[in-house]
């Protein structure tokens, strides 16, 4: 019992008195001009953001196939669109890992993971893997929320989608419905840069 | 600061654990047939247990090809300083609590793992306690951790080989 107490003391002691400060290694940072790109749609065709001429923002989403939190992200990336296409900040998906590192990941598989589970948003290929290292994306998923703002896309968060992977029902922080929402609003996001694991980025060695 | 019941259960069983079953060595006698849930509070605690120690921490999940692919490498550099008392290697697996029996134990069984398993289950505060790690760790895996004395020593995003696990690991042995 002794030792058990001096256990939860220590850990106690140790989270109390560490100050947790976020940081985003190189890519964007929050209030930095986001990139266009043109990348190839599941269906064949070339998107780009300027596409989207009535868009007021978009949740650009770097997820991927073979990757279990993303997998577990699905269904809430297809009603993130469902929610939030319909008021212009439509989903963007993008899948910036190398075919030839995880086959899984190939644009012929995301073509069929596309059509089997019905995503009403694009599903991009980053080929060539230029885009996800100018965002700074490092895992799957990984989620940029851009707004509209004098004709530049801003970026305003950086993070998870929510706080709790394994089970859509036991989730209490809604990071980028919340974000979305304040951008909506016109108002500032409070949350916005969070972490959550995932799958890292899968580039050749 | 509240911690949940479940949790202070799995800390006395965590206890009761790692000094009746398993011994000081960091090199198992055995692949493990359990593996305990914990909150990153308890394994803040874990590394924290003896200031003379060198603890590294892998973090890793059997769905993680990166992470599977350097855990053999692991294994060596576990084995290398298996005869340091000071020296004691975790693994700390990301995998879905609820995959437990069905993933994790028999890859650890399969693949002869014999270094100590944990499953870090604290879904709803990673945006907490990733930071608590390494501020640089984005939450991708694999990482792994080289702590001391309650300071991190080192900490990596990605993959580690053997030399330069080794490297890393002698510099403060």
């Amino acid at each position: 019992m002794k030792k058990l107490l001096i256990l939860l003391v220590a850990g106690l002691f140790f989270v109390s008195f560490t100050n947790p400060k976020i940081s985003t290694s190189k890519g964007y940072d929050i209030g930095d001009k986001a990139t266009d790109f043109e990348l190839k749609n599941v269906d064949g065709k070339m998107v780009s953001l300027a596409d989207y001429t009535e868009a007021k923002g978009f949740i650009v989403i770097f997820t991927c196939n073979h990757c279990p939190y993303s997998i577990a992200y699905e269904d809430r990336i297809i009603a993130l669109q469902d929610e939030f296409g319909p008021q212009n900040y439509p989903v963007i998906a993008i899948n910036p890992n190398d075919p030839e590192v995880n086959p899984k990941d190939s644009f012929e598989l995301m073509k069929v993971r596309a059509t089997e589970k019905q995503f009403n948003f694009p599903y991009l290929f980053d080929e060539g893997q230029k885009i996800f290292p100018q965002y700074g994306a490092t895992r799957t998923p990984h989620v940029y929320v851009l707004n509209k703002e004098n004709g530049e896309n801003i970026v305003r968060y950086i993070g998870a989608i929510d706080n709790n992977h394994a089970d859509a029902n036991d989730v209490s922080e809604y990071y980028v419905k919340d974000a979305v929402n304040a951008l909506i609003k016109g108002e500032k996001v409070k949350t916005d840069v969070t972490k959550a694991i995932g799958c890292s980025i899968k580039v050749k060695k | 600061m509240f911690l949940p019941q479940r949790y202070i259960y799995s800390t006395l069983l965590f206890t009761f654990m790692s000094t009746a079953v398993f011994s000081q060595n960091s090199v198992l006698s055995e692949p493990q047939k359990d593996i305990i849930d914990i909150a990153h509070e308890q394994l803040f605690a874990v590394i924290n247990k003896d200031q003379n120690t060198v603890y590294v921490v892998n973090f890793w999940a059997t769905w993680c090809q990166p992470c599977v692919e350097e855990l053999p490498d692991f294994m060596e550099v576990n084995k290398h300083f298996a005869k340091d008392e000071n020296f004691k290697m975790y693994l700390v697996t990301l995998d879905f609590a609820r995959k437990k029996k069905e993933l994790v134990i028999p890859f650890i069984q399969k693949n002869d793992i014999r270094a100590e398993v944990l499953l870090l289950d604290d879904n709803k505060r990673m945006n907490t306690w990733i930071s608590l790690i390494d501020k640089s760790w984005s939450g991708a895996l694999p990482a792994t951790l080289i702590y001391k004395n309650g300071k991190s020593l080192f900490f990596k995003e990605g993959n580690m080989d053997k030399n330069e696990l080794i490297t890393q690991i002698s510099k403060h042995l």
